[in-house]
């Protein structure tokens, strides 16, 4: 689990960049306006940050 | 100073803010509201900030409790079973899929159903689910179900209060209708179920107007200062007044009279909308 966790948060940071490059378009109204992958950039960023917290929780067993 | 107060209100009853702000207008005769313009895209981010920072202050000491034991369980890296980091981590998770369906969907979304006769039919349907919800969740207790404290909630059933939050994407359909009917049905008691559903609407609404900032300060957006802060004051004060209002309503009451304003109001605009009465 702990793997697919980092996997996850790699796999998010790099959709957040091409999000925010305009590389990935899914979803999105053509011309949007640059806050727009501003905010897609955020919330990847966001959810690859969660996934390492949950690696991070992978480390050592629940108490 | 109307559409603040208006804002600050009706985001925390649970009769959705967004299909009064495209109902309202339209039957009052305010045709000349652009709701695409740069000013009243600023002026409805100031509104978003002073309903999120009245929740911030509200619950403060909840808040307070919750990023301290986040904090220290990730430096930590475990978890454990206290309260505030449990609930904190369902309202981690429960935020997840608004945030991601809001960001995907909430364009065209609204482009689809922005108008008063889909905000009306809407409207309506919240009140069904309301009633829906109140009647599904008093045949769970009399089949012997009892009420869970917030904490007992699982990780997917926060995930399904979060769905649920974000079907108030649809205007007509009410962010905290939503999160308290699925609340209820996950085992909580009106009260806890407001209390989840308030919590879980503020990092949403706050996030929300952050991002959307940049509006604010876009070179067609005359907001004037003063007006911006006045606005933000008002709908602060009326979303504190309101969250206020309905935690001590929810300790003893449900939603059923929300379900029969949301019921009625959206179906006597809805045949004035058909009836091109209300454009």
């Amino acid at each position: 689990m702990k793997v697919l966790a980092v996997v996850l948060a790699v796999v998010f940071f790099l959709v957040g960049i091409l999000y925010y490059l305009g590389k990935i378009n899914f979803l999105t109204e053509s011309g949007t306006a640059h806050s727009h992958h501003v905010s897609h950039l955020i919330l990847f960023w966001v959810l690859a940050l969660l996934c390492l917290i949950w690696a991070r929780f992978q480390g050592s067993p629940a108490r | 100073m109307f559409l603040a107060l208006l804002q600050g209100a009706s985001e925390l009853f649970p009769v959705s803010s967004l299909g009064h702000t495209i109902l309202l207008p339209a039957l009052l005769g305010w045709h000349n509201v652009d709701r695409s313009a740069p000013t009243f895209l600023a002026f409805v981010v100031v509104l978003h900030l002073g309903t999120a920072l009245a929740l911030v202050v509200f619950y403060r000491s909840t808040w307070w409790r919750i990023v301290r034991a986040l904090v220290g369980s990730v430096v930590r890296g475990r978890l454990s079973s206290e309260r505030a980091e449990r609930v904190g981590w369902l309202l981690v998770v429960g935020t997840i899929p608004v945030g991601l369906l809001g960001l995907f969907l909430e364009h065209p979304v609204r482009r689809l159903f922005g108008s008063p006769a889909p905000a009306a039919a809407f409207l309506a349907i919240n009140g069904l689910v309301m009633f829906l919800g109140e009647y599904l969740r008093r045949r769970q207790l009399g089949g012997g179900g009892r009420n869970e404290p917030i904490e007992r909630l699982t990780f997917v059933q926060s995930v399904g209060v979060g769905f649920a939050q974000s079907l108030a994407l649809l205007p007509g359909i009410s962010r905290s209708g939503a999160s308290i009917v699925a609340g209820l049905l996950c085992g909580l008691d009106h009260e806890d179920a407001a209390e989840y559903s308030f919590l879980l609407a503020t990092p949403v609404i706050l996030a929300a107007s952050l991002l959307e900032m940049p509006k604010l300060f876009a070179p067609q957006a005359h907001v004037v200062a003063i007006e911006a802060i006045a606005g933000a004051l008002v709908a602060g004060v009326a979303a504190y007044l309101s969250v206020a209002f309905l935690t001590r309503y929810f300790k003893s009451n449900d939603l059923r009279p929300f379900g029969w304003y949301c019921l009625i109001a959206g179906t006597l605009c809805f045949i004035l909308a058909r009836m091109g009465v209300i454009t």
